[in-house]
Protein backbone atom coordinates (compact mmCIF):
# COMPACT_ATOMS: atom_id res chain seq x y z
CA UNK A 1 0.00 0.00 0.00
CA UNK A 2 1.32 3.38 -0.94
CA UNK A 3 0.05 6.05 1.43
CA UNK A 4 0.82 8.75 -1.15
CA UNK A 5 -1.57 7.45 -3.80
CA UNK A 6 -3.07 10.67 -5.20
CA UNK A 7 -6.46 9.26 -6.17
CA UNK A 8 -8.22 6.93 -3.77
CA UNK A 9 -9.33 3.59 -5.21
CA UNK A 10 -12.88 3.48 -6.59
CA UNK A 11 -14.29 1.56 -3.68
CA UNK A 12 -12.63 3.72 -1.04
CA UNK A 13 -14.90 4.83 1.76
CA UNK A 14 -14.21 8.50 1.06
CA UNK A 15 -15.31 8.30 -2.55
CA UNK A 16 -18.32 6.17 -1.69
CA UNK A 17 -19.36 8.40 1.14
CA UNK A 18 -19.03 11.58 -0.92
CA UNK A 19 -20.86 10.06 -3.90
CA UNK A 20 -23.58 8.65 -1.64
CA UNK A 21 -24.26 11.95 0.08
CA UNK A 22 -24.20 13.77 -3.25
CA UNK A 23 -26.92 11.50 -4.63
CA UNK A 24 -28.80 11.51 -1.34
CA UNK A 25 -28.82 15.32 -1.53
CA UNK A 26 -27.40 16.24 1.86
CA UNK A 27 -24.36 18.18 0.60
CA UNK A 28 -24.26 22.00 0.65
CA UNK A 29 -24.48 23.97 -2.58
CA UNK A 30 -20.71 24.54 -2.59
CA UNK A 31 -19.90 20.86 -2.04
CA UNK A 32 -22.40 19.84 -4.72
CA UNK A 33 -20.61 22.11 -7.21
CA UNK A 34 -17.30 20.64 -6.08
CA UNK A 35 -18.49 17.06 -6.69
CA UNK A 36 -19.91 18.00 -10.09
CA UNK A 37 -16.60 19.57 -11.11
CA UNK A 38 -14.58 16.61 -9.83
CA UNK A 39 -16.75 14.04 -11.61
CA UNK A 40 -15.50 15.29 -14.97
CA UNK A 41 -11.92 14.57 -13.87
CA UNK A 42 -12.36 11.50 -11.66
CA UNK A 43 -13.89 8.43 -13.27
CA UNK A 44 -13.96 6.64 -9.91
CA UNK A 45 -16.14 9.35 -8.39
CA UNK A 46 -18.39 9.39 -11.42
CA UNK A 47 -18.76 5.60 -11.30
CA UNK A 48 -19.64 5.77 -7.63
CA UNK A 49 -22.27 8.47 -8.30
CA UNK A 50 -23.76 6.43 -11.16
CA UNK A 51 -23.98 3.38 -8.92
CA UNK A 52 -25.65 5.31 -6.10
CA UNK A 53 -28.15 6.84 -8.51
CA UNK A 54 -29.11 3.37 -9.72
CA UNK A 55 -29.34 1.99 -6.18
CA UNK A 56 -31.61 4.68 -4.81
CA UNK A 57 -33.75 5.33 -7.90
CA UNK A 58 -36.66 3.11 -6.71
CA UNK A 59 -37.20 5.56 -3.83
CA UNK A 60 -38.47 8.16 -6.32
CA UNK A 61 -41.67 6.10 -6.42
CA UNK A 62 -42.44 7.31 -2.89
CA UNK A 63 -43.23 10.77 -4.26
CA UNK A 64 -46.89 10.90 -5.17
CA UNK A 65 -47.50 11.95 -8.81
CA UNK A 66 -48.67 15.52 -9.42
CA UNK A 67 -50.23 16.61 -12.70
CA UNK A 68 -48.30 19.58 -14.19
CA UNK A 69 -50.28 22.65 -15.21
CA UNK A 70 -51.29 22.66 -18.84
CA UNK A 71 -49.00 25.58 -19.66
CA UNK A 72 -45.79 23.88 -18.53
CA UNK A 73 -45.17 21.85 -21.66
CA UNK A 74 -45.76 24.94 -23.83
CA UNK A 75 -43.17 26.77 -21.76
CA UNK A 76 -40.68 23.95 -22.18
CA UNK A 77 -41.36 23.82 -25.93
CA UNK A 78 -40.72 27.55 -26.24
CA UNK A 79 -37.48 27.29 -24.31
CA UNK A 80 -36.25 24.30 -26.29
CA UNK A 81 -37.06 26.05 -29.56
CA UNK A 82 -35.11 29.10 -28.50
CA UNK A 83 -32.24 28.55 -26.05
CA UNK A 84 -31.78 32.30 -25.62
CA UNK A 85 -35.38 32.64 -24.51
CA UNK A 86 -34.84 29.82 -22.04
CA UNK A 87 -31.89 31.60 -20.50
CA UNK A 88 -33.92 34.77 -20.18
CA UNK A 89 -36.82 32.87 -18.68
CA UNK A 90 -34.55 31.38 -16.07
CA UNK A 91 -33.43 34.79 -14.93
CA UNK A 92 -36.81 36.39 -14.82
CA UNK A 93 -40.05 34.52 -14.42
CA UNK A 94 -42.73 36.57 -16.08
CA UNK A 95 -45.79 37.80 -14.30
CA UNK A 96 -47.80 35.73 -16.77
CA UNK A 97 -46.20 32.54 -15.48
CA UNK A 98 -47.08 33.39 -11.93
CA UNK A 99 -50.59 34.21 -13.04
CA UNK A 100 -50.83 30.85 -14.79
CA UNK A 101 -49.72 29.07 -11.69
CA UNK A 102 -52.32 30.76 -9.55
CA UNK A 103 -54.99 29.96 -12.06
CA UNK A 104 -53.99 26.37 -11.85
CA UNK A 105 -54.21 26.23 -8.11
CA UNK A 106 -57.72 24.89 -8.46
CA UNK A 107 -56.54 22.20 -10.78
CA UNK A 108 -53.84 21.36 -8.27
CA UNK A 109 -56.32 21.34 -5.43
CA UNK A 110 -58.49 18.87 -7.30
CA UNK A 111 -55.54 16.66 -8.03
CA UNK A 112 -54.04 16.68 -4.58
CA UNK A 113 -55.72 13.43 -3.69
CA UNK A 114 -54.77 11.39 -6.72
CA UNK A 115 -52.04 8.89 -7.07
CA UNK A 116 -51.61 7.70 -3.55
CA UNK A 117 -52.19 4.08 -4.34
CA UNK A 118 -48.61 3.63 -5.49
CA UNK A 119 -47.36 5.24 -2.33
CA UNK A 120 -49.61 2.99 -0.29
CA UNK A 121 -48.16 -0.27 -1.42
CA UNK A 122 -44.67 1.16 -1.50
CA UNK A 123 -44.99 2.18 2.08
CA UNK A 124 -45.43 -1.40 3.18
CA UNK A 125 -41.69 -1.23 3.65
CA UNK A 126 -41.22 2.43 4.50
CA UNK A 127 -42.98 4.54 7.02
CA UNK A 128 -42.00 8.16 6.90
CA UNK A 129 -42.69 9.84 10.18
CA UNK A 130 -43.72 13.45 9.86
CA UNK A 131 -43.63 15.92 12.71
CA UNK A 132 -45.63 14.74 15.69
CA UNK A 133 -48.77 16.89 15.26
CA UNK A 134 -49.45 15.22 11.92
CA UNK A 135 -49.94 11.81 13.51
CA UNK A 136 -53.45 10.50 12.90
CA UNK A 137 -55.53 9.82 15.95
CA UNK A 138 -58.05 7.52 14.34
CA UNK A 139 -57.64 5.43 11.28
CA UNK A 140 -60.47 4.05 9.23
CA UNK A 141 -59.96 1.80 6.26
CA UNK A 142 -63.02 1.49 4.06
CA UNK A 143 -63.21 -1.82 2.24
CA UNK A 144 -65.54 -3.22 -0.40
CA UNK A 145 -68.13 -5.43 1.37
CA UNK A 146 -67.68 -8.37 -1.01
CA UNK A 147 -63.96 -8.84 -1.47
CA UNK A 148 -62.71 -6.68 1.44
CA UNK A 149 -60.41 -4.79 -0.95
CA UNK A 150 -59.35 -1.52 0.70
CA UNK A 151 -60.64 1.45 -1.31
CA UNK A 152 -60.36 4.50 0.93
CA UNK A 153 -58.69 5.67 4.11
CA UNK A 154 -60.21 8.17 6.56
CA UNK A 155 -57.85 10.29 8.56
CA UNK A 156 -58.50 12.76 11.35
CA UNK A 157 -56.20 14.93 13.38
CA UNK A 158 -53.02 16.21 11.85
CA UNK A 159 -52.56 19.90 11.32
CA UNK A 160 -56.24 20.44 10.66
CA UNK A 161 -57.77 19.23 13.88
CA UNK A 162 -61.20 20.34 12.75
CA UNK A 163 -61.34 18.34 9.58
CA UNK A 164 -61.57 14.80 8.43
CA UNK A 165 -60.01 13.58 5.20
CA UNK A 166 -61.31 10.78 3.02
CA UNK A 167 -58.43 9.63 0.86
CA UNK A 168 -58.73 7.34 -2.17
CA UNK A 169 -56.40 4.38 -2.53
CA UNK A 170 -57.37 4.05 -6.17
CA UNK A 171 -60.12 5.06 -8.55
CA UNK A 172 -63.59 3.56 -8.60
CA UNK A 173 -66.12 3.54 -11.41
CA UNK A 174 -69.43 5.25 -10.66
CA UNK A 175 -72.27 5.24 -13.24
CA UNK A 176 -72.85 8.75 -14.65
CA UNK A 177 -76.37 8.97 -13.20
CA UNK A 178 -75.17 7.99 -9.72
CA UNK A 179 -73.00 9.42 -7.01
CA UNK A 180 -71.01 8.18 -4.06
CA UNK A 181 -72.18 9.53 -0.72
CA UNK A 182 -70.11 9.48 2.45
CA UNK A 183 -71.82 8.68 5.78
CA UNK A 184 -70.86 8.17 9.38
CA UNK A 185 -72.60 6.83 12.47
CA UNK A 186 -71.34 6.28 16.00
CA UNK A 187 -72.78 3.41 18.03
CA UNK A 188 -75.02 5.62 20.15
CA UNK A 189 -76.35 7.77 17.32
CA UNK A 190 -79.89 7.20 16.14
CA UNK A 191 -79.00 7.39 12.46
CA UNK A 192 -76.18 8.08 10.04
CA UNK A 193 -75.05 11.60 9.14
CA UNK A 194 -74.10 12.53 5.59
CA UNK A 195 -70.61 13.92 5.17
CA UNK A 196 -71.17 14.81 1.52
CA UNK A 197 -70.73 13.52 -2.00
CA UNK A 198 -67.44 12.04 -3.10
CA UNK A 199 -65.69 12.35 -6.45
CA UNK A 200 -64.21 8.97 -7.43
CA UNK A 201 -60.45 8.99 -6.99
CA UNK A 202 -60.39 12.36 -5.23
CA UNK A 203 -59.75 13.23 -1.60
CA UNK A 204 -62.61 14.82 0.32
CA UNK A 205 -62.09 17.14 3.28
CA UNK A 206 -64.95 17.51 5.69
CA UNK A 207 -65.14 20.04 8.53
CA UNK A 208 -66.09 18.11 11.64
CA UNK A 209 -66.46 20.93 14.13
CA UNK A 210 -70.25 20.45 13.99
CA UNK A 211 -69.99 16.74 14.74
CA UNK A 212 -69.46 15.04 18.08
CA UNK A 213 -65.88 13.93 18.65
CA UNK A 214 -64.93 10.86 16.71
CA UNK A 215 -65.07 7.68 18.74
CA UNK A 216 -63.68 4.21 18.45
CA UNK A 217 -65.73 1.81 16.35
CA UNK A 218 -67.59 4.69 14.66
CA UNK A 219 -68.96 3.51 11.33
CA UNK A 220 -68.05 5.09 7.99
CA UNK A 221 -69.48 4.08 4.67
CA UNK A 222 -69.81 5.09 1.03
CA UNK A 223 -73.11 4.27 -0.65
CA UNK A 224 -74.27 4.47 -4.24
CA UNK A 225 -76.96 7.14 -4.46
CA UNK A 226 -78.81 9.19 -7.13
CA UNK A 227 -76.68 11.83 -8.89
CA UNK A 228 -77.43 14.52 -6.31
CA UNK A 229 -77.20 12.26 -3.31
CA UNK A 230 -79.77 10.51 -1.19
CA UNK A 231 -83.14 12.32 -1.25
CA UNK A 232 -83.61 11.52 2.45
CA UNK A 233 -81.44 11.77 5.54
CA UNK A 234 -80.14 8.23 5.36
CA UNK A 235 -78.57 5.97 2.71
CA UNK A 236 -80.88 4.50 0.06
CA UNK A 237 -78.41 2.63 -2.15
CA UNK A 238 -76.01 -0.28 -1.77
CA UNK A 239 -72.88 0.05 0.35
CA UNK A 240 -69.76 0.33 -1.80
CA UNK A 241 -67.19 0.71 0.96
CA UNK A 242 -67.44 0.35 4.72
CA UNK A 243 -65.15 0.50 7.75
CA UNK A 244 -64.94 1.36 11.45
CA UNK A 245 -62.69 3.80 13.29
CA UNK A 246 -59.69 2.33 15.07
CA UNK A 247 -57.83 4.39 17.62
CA UNK A 248 -54.19 4.53 16.66
CA UNK A 249 -52.80 7.08 19.10
CA UNK B 1 -43.76 5.42 -11.38
CA UNK B 2 -45.49 4.43 -14.60
CA UNK B 3 -46.38 0.84 -15.26
CA UNK B 4 -43.48 -0.89 -16.90
CA UNK B 5 -43.84 -1.48 -20.59
CA UNK B 6 -41.53 -1.41 -23.53
CA UNK B 7 -41.04 2.35 -23.77
CA UNK B 8 -37.40 2.76 -24.78
CA UNK B 9 -35.95 5.63 -22.76
CA UNK B 10 -32.49 5.19 -24.21
CA UNK B 11 -33.83 5.45 -27.75
CA UNK B 12 -35.91 8.50 -26.81
CA UNK B 13 -32.82 10.23 -25.42
CA UNK B 14 -30.83 9.30 -28.53
CA UNK B 15 -33.60 10.88 -30.62
CA UNK B 16 -33.46 14.01 -28.45
CA UNK B 17 -29.72 14.16 -29.09
CA UNK B 18 -30.53 14.19 -32.80
CA UNK B 19 -32.88 17.12 -32.35
CA UNK B 20 -36.20 15.27 -32.53
CA UNK B 21 -38.55 17.26 -30.33
CA UNK B 22 -41.24 14.61 -30.55
CA UNK B 23 -39.02 12.35 -28.45
CA UNK B 24 -38.81 14.95 -25.68
CA UNK B 25 -42.60 15.29 -25.84
CA UNK B 26 -42.95 11.52 -25.44
CA UNK B 27 -40.77 11.53 -22.35
CA UNK B 28 -42.77 14.45 -20.96
CA UNK B 29 -46.13 12.83 -21.64
CA UNK B 30 -45.01 9.66 -19.99
CA UNK B 31 -43.07 10.94 -17.00
CA UNK B 32 -43.99 14.55 -16.22
CA UNK B 33 -46.49 13.80 -13.45
CA UNK B 34 -44.08 11.47 -11.69
CA UNK B 35 -41.15 13.84 -12.16
CA UNK B 36 -43.18 16.80 -10.91
CA UNK B 37 -44.07 14.73 -7.85
CA UNK B 38 -40.38 14.07 -7.21
CA UNK B 39 -39.49 17.76 -7.65
CA UNK B 40 -42.38 18.96 -5.49
CA UNK B 41 -41.34 16.80 -2.56
CA UNK B 42 -37.88 18.37 -2.68
CA UNK B 43 -38.68 22.05 -3.35
CA UNK B 44 -42.03 21.99 -1.47
CA UNK B 45 -43.77 24.70 -3.49
CA UNK B 46 -45.64 23.94 -6.65
CA UNK B 47 -44.57 27.07 -8.49
CA UNK B 48 -40.90 26.29 -7.90
CA UNK B 49 -41.42 22.61 -8.70
CA UNK B 50 -42.78 23.55 -12.11
CA UNK B 51 -39.83 25.90 -12.65
CA UNK B 52 -37.51 23.03 -11.73
CA UNK B 53 -39.26 20.68 -14.14
CA UNK B 54 -39.02 23.29 -16.89
CA UNK B 55 -35.29 23.77 -16.32
CA UNK B 56 -34.74 20.01 -16.06
CA UNK B 57 -36.47 19.31 -19.38
CA UNK B 58 -34.44 22.04 -21.07
CA UNK B 59 -31.33 20.40 -19.56
CA UNK B 60 -32.44 16.93 -20.73
CA UNK B 61 -32.83 18.35 -24.23
CA UNK B 62 -29.50 20.15 -24.20
CA UNK B 63 -27.53 17.37 -22.52
CA UNK B 64 -29.08 14.38 -24.29
CA UNK B 65 -25.91 14.17 -26.40
CA UNK B 66 -23.93 13.43 -23.23
CA UNK B 67 -26.19 10.57 -22.17
CA UNK B 68 -24.26 7.32 -22.36
CA UNK B 69 -26.42 4.20 -22.17
CA UNK B 70 -23.33 2.19 -21.24
CA UNK B 71 -23.18 4.12 -17.95
CA UNK B 72 -26.75 3.53 -16.87
CA UNK B 73 -30.36 3.37 -17.99
CA UNK B 74 -32.02 6.36 -19.63
CA UNK B 75 -34.91 6.48 -17.21
CA UNK B 76 -32.58 6.79 -14.23
CA UNK B 77 -30.62 9.51 -16.03
CA UNK B 78 -33.81 11.53 -16.53
CA UNK B 79 -34.75 11.22 -12.85
CA UNK B 80 -31.23 12.22 -11.83
CA UNK B 81 -31.39 15.38 -13.94
CA UNK B 82 -34.68 16.35 -12.29
CA UNK B 83 -33.49 15.53 -8.76
CA UNK B 84 -30.22 17.38 -9.24
CA UNK B 85 -32.02 20.43 -10.61
CA UNK B 86 -34.36 20.37 -7.60
CA UNK B 87 -31.55 19.76 -5.08
CA UNK B 88 -29.41 22.54 -6.54
CA UNK B 89 -32.43 24.80 -6.29
CA UNK B 90 -33.06 24.10 -2.59
CA UNK B 91 -29.39 24.21 -1.64
CA UNK B 92 -28.92 27.51 -3.50
CA UNK B 93 -32.06 29.05 -2.07
CA UNK B 94 -31.75 28.41 1.64
CA UNK B 95 -35.14 27.00 2.36
CA UNK B 96 -37.17 29.22 4.60
CA UNK B 97 -40.44 28.95 2.77
CA UNK B 98 -43.12 27.16 4.76
CA UNK B 99 -44.75 24.08 3.31
CA UNK B 100 -47.75 25.49 1.51
CA UNK B 101 -51.17 24.39 2.55
CA UNK B 102 -51.89 22.11 -0.37
CA UNK B 103 -48.56 20.35 -0.16
CA UNK B 104 -49.00 19.95 3.56
CA UNK B 105 -52.38 18.34 3.04
CA UNK B 106 -50.97 16.06 0.37
CA UNK B 107 -48.14 15.02 2.67
CA UNK B 108 -50.57 14.24 5.43
CA UNK B 109 -52.69 12.22 3.05
CA UNK B 110 -49.69 10.26 2.04
CA UNK B 111 -48.74 9.68 5.61
CA UNK B 112 -52.21 8.36 6.35
CA UNK B 113 -52.00 6.04 3.41
CA UNK B 114 -48.59 4.87 4.51
CA UNK B 115 -49.83 4.30 8.00
CA UNK B 116 -52.64 2.22 6.60
CA UNK B 117 -50.21 0.30 4.43
CA UNK B 118 -47.78 -0.30 7.27
CA UNK B 119 -50.50 -1.81 9.42
CA UNK B 120 -51.88 -4.11 6.76
CA UNK B 121 -51.60 -7.82 7.01
CA UNK B 122 -48.34 -9.26 5.85
CA UNK B 123 -48.50 -11.10 2.57
CA UNK B 124 -50.46 -8.48 0.68
CA UNK B 125 -49.17 -7.23 -2.61
CA UNK B 126 -46.17 -4.95 -2.50
CA UNK B 127 -44.67 -2.94 -5.26
CA UNK B 128 -41.25 -4.33 -5.89
CA UNK B 129 -38.51 -1.97 -4.82
CA UNK B 130 -36.06 -4.51 -6.11
CA UNK B 131 -33.07 -5.28 -3.98
CA UNK B 132 -33.41 -1.93 -2.27
CA UNK B 133 -36.56 -3.27 -0.60
CA UNK B 134 -34.94 -6.00 1.44
CA UNK B 135 -31.88 -3.89 2.16
CA UNK B 136 -33.93 -0.97 3.48
CA UNK B 137 -35.92 -3.40 5.57
CA UNK B 138 -32.74 -4.51 7.26
CA UNK B 139 -31.71 -1.02 8.31
CA UNK B 140 -32.53 0.23 11.75
CA UNK B 141 -35.69 2.39 11.45
CA UNK B 142 -33.87 5.60 12.47
CA UNK B 143 -31.27 5.20 9.75
CA UNK B 144 -33.88 4.28 7.16
CA UNK B 145 -35.93 7.32 8.02
CA UNK B 146 -32.95 9.66 7.66
CA UNK B 147 -32.15 8.25 4.23
CA UNK B 148 -35.73 8.58 3.02
CA UNK B 149 -36.09 12.12 4.40
CA UNK B 150 -32.91 13.12 2.57
CA UNK B 151 -33.58 11.39 -0.73
CA UNK B 152 -37.33 11.88 -1.09
CA UNK B 153 -37.88 15.13 0.81
CA UNK B 154 -34.57 16.80 0.00
CA UNK B 155 -33.89 17.45 3.68
CA UNK B 156 -30.45 18.65 4.76
CA UNK B 157 -28.76 17.11 7.80
CA UNK B 158 -30.06 20.00 9.88
CA UNK B 159 -33.63 19.61 8.68
CA UNK B 160 -33.56 15.89 9.40
CA UNK B 161 -32.24 16.56 12.90
CA UNK B 162 -35.09 19.00 13.46
CA UNK B 163 -37.80 16.75 12.06
CA UNK B 164 -36.73 13.63 13.86
CA UNK B 165 -35.71 15.40 17.07
CA UNK B 166 -32.29 13.77 16.84
CA UNK B 167 -28.91 15.44 17.49
CA UNK B 168 -27.17 16.59 14.30
CA UNK B 169 -24.11 14.43 14.91
CA UNK B 170 -26.29 11.35 15.33
CA UNK B 171 -28.11 12.08 12.07
CA UNK B 172 -24.82 12.36 10.19
CA UNK B 173 -23.51 9.13 11.71
CA UNK B 174 -26.77 7.26 11.00
CA UNK B 175 -26.71 8.34 7.38
CA UNK B 176 -23.07 7.33 6.98
CA UNK B 177 -23.65 3.92 8.51
CA UNK B 178 -27.00 3.41 6.81
CA UNK B 179 -25.55 4.18 3.40
CA UNK B 180 -22.60 1.89 4.00
CA UNK B 181 -24.94 -0.92 5.04
CA UNK B 182 -27.10 -0.34 1.95
CA UNK B 183 -24.12 -0.51 -0.33
CA UNK B 184 -22.83 -3.69 1.26
CA UNK B 185 -26.29 -5.24 1.13
CA UNK B 186 -26.79 -4.37 -2.54
CA UNK B 187 -23.33 -5.27 -3.79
Amino acid sequence: MNPNTPTPPPDSDDIQSLAGEYVLGTLSAARRRDVEARMAQEPALRDAVDAWEARLLPLTALAEPVEPSLSLWKRIERSVASPAAAAAANVKRTAADVQTWWNNLNLWRGLAGTGFAAAAVMAAVLVVRMQAPATPQYMVVLVAPQDKAPGWVVQTGGRQQEQLSLIPLGTVAVPSDKSLQFWTKADAWRGPVSLGLVQPGKALRVPIDKLPALEANQLFELTLEPANGSPIDRPTGPIQFIGRAVKVL
Amino acid sequence: MPAPDDFDYDAALAACAQGQRQALAQIYTRESRYLLGVALRIVRQRQYAEDVLHDAFVAIWQRATTFDAARGAGRGWIYSVVRNTALNWVRNNARDVPVDEETGAALEDEMAVQHHASTRDAGETRVDLGRLDGCLDRLEPGRRECIVLAYVDGCSHGEIAERTQTPLGTVKAWIQRGMRALRECMT
